[in-house]
């Protein structure tokens, strides 16, 4: 588990909401962002595209954020949601939510891999992470950038649960400690692709609902 | 072919393809995956054959996820047939894709790989489409 510290961040508010004020502070080289929570008003501001983009390059989504906000006020916060075109992935707005350093926060953290499963390495299987990431509760200046699980000994049909994951000290899962989250199963490729294309019934012969389907083997 | 089991109504209208795919934009299960940059109706035999251009590439090992549904059926009148006594028959089966809509998802494969096999399946699309990976995405985010 990487560990964590927390990121210098200037915003200003903005004194215009909607969308040709937001187009035109985009245009403008800056990205509209909200910051909430802590019972106080939300408050429309505006970071700088490049930094934000510099701080998240730098693996600062789930790093507490010390803000300051027109250059004087003091503020804590977390980036909690990130909207982007789904295209050019350009950042179109962030969410902030105000939290103190030692609150306890609820976080989706990424969960990477260590290793290669013997599973993969020896049967041929395919390792595949169900879940990409997984929410965990704990103090928000102690949130680690990702969660590592080692997968080395993992067989084929085998799996891990969220519940053998290690987490750092004073966190908690908030998920099923149940839940499959990797798991090594036999690939299905080859079968896959020797499969012959099956005969599609053709487009009007597809019953409607209320209809009954036609019986397997007669003509149509 | 994927086709749907059981439909609502057997002829729908035409509808528009406009903007850009707000959901299911994103890589949800694999590794790498083909992105749409441009609307289209694309058929079941497109998908079909993306698919199975794919899949005789990986060979052995990975795994494949079509993100795709052809739920829109598409009617013809026949050859020669005058206008009007009312909608032609159903013929085929499409998926309304557009721009920024993930089609396919791979995993289990390493990245020469896995971009070969999209660009296999990309050749049997009807649109020009992106090849991602999550590894550029979280770099970015």
């Amino acid at each position: 588990m990487a560990t964590k510290n927390s990121d210098a961040l200037a915003v200003e508010t903005r004194p215009q909401a909607g969308t040709t004020s937001s187009n035109a502070l985009r245009r403008s080289g800056k990205i509209p962002a909200v910051l909430f929570g802590h019972g106080a008003a939300p408050a429309a501001i505006a970071i700088d595209a490049k930094a934000f983009d510099e701080l998240l390059h730098a693996g600062g989504k789930n790093r507490l954020l010390n803000l300051t906000i027109d250059g004087s006020g003091k503020d804590t916060a977390l980036l909690r949601d990130i909207q982007r075109d789904p295209i050019s992935r350009r950042i179109l707005h962030a969410d902030l939510q105000r939290v103190s350093a030692t609150e306890n926060v609820t976080a989706s953290l990424p969960l990477t891999t260590t290793g290669v499963p013997d599973g993969v390495r020896n049967f041929g299987g395919v390792m595949d992470l169900i879940m990409h990431t997984i929410d965990v509760q704990g103090p928000a200046n102690a949130l680690p950038d990702h969660l590592e699980v080692d997968v080395t000994e993992l067989g084929i049909h085998q799996h891990v649960t969220a519940g053998e994951i290690v987490l750092p000290p004073n966190f908690t899962l908030r998920i099923d400690p149940s839940t499959v989250v990797i798991s090594v199963e036999a690939s299905r490729t080859e079968a896959q692709a020797a499969e012959a294309p099956a005969a599609a019934p053709a487009a009007g012969d597809v019953p409607t609902v209320g209809e009954t389907a036609p019986a397997e083997g007669s003509t149509p | 072919m994927l086709t749907p089991k059981r439909v609502k109504w057997r002829k729908v209208h035409r509808g528009r393809m406009t903007g850009k795919a707000m959901s299911g934009n994103t890589l949800t299960f694999g590794e790498f995956g083909l992105q749409a940059l441009e609307p289209c109706w694309m058929t079941a035999r497109q998908i079909e054959a993306a698919r199975i251009a794919m899949t005789r590439h990986i060979k052995r090992g990975g795994k494949v996820w079509i993100k795709i549904f052809p739920d829109k059926s598409v009617t013809k009148k026949p050859a020669e047939v005058r206008m009007g006594s009312g909608k032609g028959n159903p013929e085929f089966w499409v998926a309304v894709i557009l721009p920024g809509r993930v089609l396919f998802e791979l995993a289990g494969i390493t990245e020469p790989v896995a971009r070969e096999a999209l660009k296999l399946a990309s050749a049997k699309l009807p649109i020009s489409t992106k090849f991602i990976s999550r590894a550029e995405t979280e770099a970015a985010s």
